[in-house]
């Protein structure tokens, strides 16, 4: 079975100082000095797929896995600890200013399904929910329209059963439906139980983490002919300012019962 | 050890703290018997140390030294503690019954002299909260390890800690005017602030770096320098990695030319991608510096550092505005560790740290070889580099950054299978090229064992302070001076 998982590497917005999230008559936030990190429920999607691959052992189905990235030359490193970790494919789309596909999930999502199309047939393909700095949350779903494949959101497991079928547990609202899936198809990763990817020694890198990645051009993959269709008109922080008082009293009990009275009290009592 | 039983330790301390201030909360006392130095036992949270009797929470000078003359009476090992981000076990309880004395409870501000330019605190005085308090009114300790967020005044003194803009305020022994400390038959000594004094010894020394095997530090007063960002300047270059051996020699020169930045350092490729993945190529060391002070100065150090720099062809200068806002985001506080903990937990990965100095002309055989080692004698590393990040007029430090994942072992034999092999590697090395095994986390007990290769012939010294001023054996045994087997 053949088994992709698209990811995309972000900037880590932890580390974005405070006055560059100050957007004032702009619409650009500089995020070019954070630590690049994987996007988080991508990153638990390509565990996903690790995870099941060793869940295979001694079972009579091989899973090929591969990945394919959509950015700037920097995400290959990315790739080569993919590759160390046992994928045996790794693909760039070569977009240097990624800024520019921000905003643009169909224009992703054409890049992802034209190279299942043209390049390397898949059975299931893997994406994260959404991504930190997109946030678009639509890649998974035009992925599947523009491949006429099921698509299954939220899923939180994948287990082996023969070569045409997968276990897939996802989550729905008020719990997990456990269901047979034939493929193709393809999975939105959200809350995986295992989110941090595992990582490969330095041997591994050695080893396999220096083959070369495939690099596509994304014209050749469509993504020029789909029109942007959204475009960023304005930025607006969230305020985060809650509204405070501060207990004045000359004693912590006092402090105390001053908060229980005043603030606590009626709302306990309704409870 | 102890000559009482648990429970009367308990009631002992109860008598004298009152039953508040006495903890004896089971999952407490098991989080109190060890620090970061077993931090993959610490996340998987298995206890391999004594557990300890009780933590007492002290709110006076008076009630450590109770607590102290009690404990000494009784022959009960106290391990001190303030924020507890200690990383090379100086605050497991090494022995059964111990009594761990938390001064986190002393976290008063005494007071800022900012005529004599001074700031007097207890020792639980968080370190953050301080050099906020002092930035708003123009003033800084320049003291900023990376674990500002967590240690308080008394464990950095304690440790004889180091900040990031060493090069310029030095370490906290350059900071450190006066202090009080309370001694374990309960005596305790004032050291008065001056500018200085040739009194004999310099005795704060005595108390600076004890890491709680010697006395109780209660109050310190450091230094107080103006703050004055917006003078700030950053300098940066990269260097392909097999260019370190230069990368230390650019470091030397700015020193030896006589530059004073507030930080200097230089990372090895491997380390580099930990910060500035974003931007740098994989296989570039990279060398920076800021330049901190008045106005006038500090484009006058960038200048003369960039003079320095220009002759070597092999370095290519870096946009200084990704170092400065890199470095914003440096220091470590709960919230890492808490993150930390829990990709430990999903990934078996874990990163330690190791910290040595070495003089210019041995800090590269030290770097070079015990990566090298490492990499060939210890299993399942993942990374393996290093930074040198405080630099003097004689030579530098290196802090060893590692990572390995934990493969089929029990979390209580990790420190034997991974973390104890590769300080012993780097240990060995270091003593090899004659440096120093410990640059600023202290000896703990990690690395009590090399005490006596570590200190030569002035191990005497050092045994002799520990035997008078502890006779009874009763401050964080096992630290400094390994315990008899
Ligand atoms: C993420 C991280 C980053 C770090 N970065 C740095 C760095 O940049 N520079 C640096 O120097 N260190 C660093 N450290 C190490 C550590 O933070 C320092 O050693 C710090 O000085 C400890 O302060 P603390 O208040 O947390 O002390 P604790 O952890 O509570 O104690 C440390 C040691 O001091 C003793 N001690 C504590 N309080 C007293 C007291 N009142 N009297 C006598 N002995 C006492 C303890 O017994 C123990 O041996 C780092 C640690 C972490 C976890």
């Amino acid at each position: 079975m053949k088994i992709l998982g698209c990811f995309k590497v972000v900037p880590d917005l932890d580390l974005i100082v405070e006055e560059d999230w100050n957007i004032e008559n702009h619409l650009h936030i500089d995020t070019g000095y954070a630590k690049l990190i994987w996007n988080c429920f991508d990153e638990g999607a390509l565990e996903m797929m690790l995870r099941l691959s060793d869940l295979s052992e001694g079972l009579n189905v091989v899973y090929k896995l591969s990945a394919l990235t959509i950015g700037r030359q920097k995400t290959e490193n990315f790739l080569k600890t993919l590759y160390a970790l046992g994928f045996s494919e790794g693909a760039r789309i070569c977009v240097e200013a990624e800024d520019e596909i921000l905003f643009s999930p169909e224009m992703i999502s054409e890049g992802i399904a034209n190279y299942v199309k043209k390049i390397e047939g898949q059975d299931v393909i893997l994406t994260g929910i959404q991504s930190s700095d997109g946030n678009n949350k639509m890649t998974p779903y035009l992925l599947a329209e523009k491949l006429g494949w099921p698509c299954i959101t939220q899923v939180i497991g994948l287990e082996p059963i023969d070569e045409e079928h997968l276990k897939v547990t996802s989550q729905v609202s008020g719990g997990c439906i456990v269901r047979k899936v034939k493929t193709p198809c393809v999975f939105a990763i959200g809350n995986a139980p295992c989110s941090y990817l595992r990582i490969p020694t330095l041997k591994a890198k050695m080893k396999l983490g220096k083959r070369p990645v495939t690099r596509l051009v994304p014209e050749d993959m469509g993504m020029s002919e789909t029109a942007e269709n959204v475009r960023v008109t304005a930025l607006n922080p969230i305020d985060k300012k809650r509204n405070t008082v501060v207990i004045e009293a000359d004693s912590p009990q006092e402090k105390a019962r001053c908060l229980y009275e005043k603030y606590l009290k009626e709302r306990l009592s309704e409870l | 050890m102890a000559i009482i039983s648990r429970e009367q330790i308990v009631e002992g301390l109860e008598e004298i703290l009152g039953k508040e201030q006495v903890i004896t909360d089971e999952q407490v006392l098991k989080e109190s018997s060890l620090d970061r130095y077993r931090k993959y036992e610490q996340v998987c949270e298995v206890y391999t140390q004594p557990i300890p009797a009780a933590v007492v929470y002290v709110k006076s000078t008076q009630e450590v030294a109770d607590v102290l003359s009690f404990a000494n009476e009784n022959e009960i090992n106290v391990v001190p503690r303030t924020g507890h981000s200690a990383i090379e076990g100086g605050l497991e309880t090494a022995l059964k019954d111990s009594i761990v004395i938390d001064g986190s409870t002393m976290n008063k501000v005494i007071k800022v002299d900012e005529y004599n330019m001074q700031v007097t605190c207890q020792c639980g005085v968080p370190l953050q909260e301080l050099d906020d308090m002092l930035r708003e009114r123009g003033y800084t300790t320049g003291h900023s390890p990376q674990s500002k967020p967590l240690a308080q005044i008394g464990g950095l003194v304690a440790t004889r800690s180091i900040g990031q803009f060493s090069t310029l305020y030095g370490g906290i022994e350059d900071m450190i005017v006066g202090m009080e400390a309370v001694f374990p038959n309960g005596k305790v000594c004032r050291i008065k602030n001056v500018p200085r004094r040739a009194a004999g010894p310099d005795i704060r020394h005595i108390i600076c770096g004890n890491e709680g095997a010697i006395c109780f530090i209660t109050e310190v007063t450091l230094k107080l320098f103006k703050w004055q960002p917006q003078n700030n300047r950053y300098i940066g270059y990269k260097l392909d990695d097999e260019y370190m051996k230069l990368g230390f020699d650019c470091l030397r020169e700015v020193m030896v030319e006589g530059y004073k930045p507030s930080f200097a350092r230089l990372y090895d490729a491997a380390d580099a991608q930990q910060h500035f993945s974003a931007w740098l190529e994989e296989g570039k060391a990279i060398l920076i510096w800021m330049a901190e002070g008045p106005a006038n100065i500090t484009p006058a150090i960038e200048e003369g550092i960039k003079g320095l720099m220009s002759k070597h062809p092999e370095l290519e200068e870096v946009d200084p505005a990704l170092i400065e806002k890199w470095y914003g985001g440096l220091n470590w506080g709960p919230e890492q560790i808490a993150e930390e903990k829990e990709e430990i937990l999903a990934t078996r990965n874990i990163g330690i740290t190791t910290e040595v100095s070495g003089s210019w002309d041995n800090i590269y055989e030290i770097y070079k070889t015990a990566c090298d080692r490492i990499l060939e004698e210890v299993p399942d590393m993942t990374l393996m580099g290093g930074h040198s990040s405080h630099s003097y007029i004689n030579g530098t430090n290196m802090y060893f950054v590692y990572y390995y994942n934990v493969v089929d072992c029990a979390p209580e034999e990790e420190i034997n299978k991974y973390h104890d092999r590769i300080n012993q590697i780097i240990c060995e090395q270091v003593i090899k090229y004659g440096g120093s095994i410990v640059h600023h986390h202290g000896l703990g007990k990690a690395r009590a064992k090399y005490v006596t290769q570590e200190y030569g012939s002035s191990y005497y010294m050092l045994k002799t302070l520990k035997q008078a001023f502890d006779p009874n054996g009763i401050m964080n045994m096992g630290t400094l001076i390994p315990l008899r087997k």
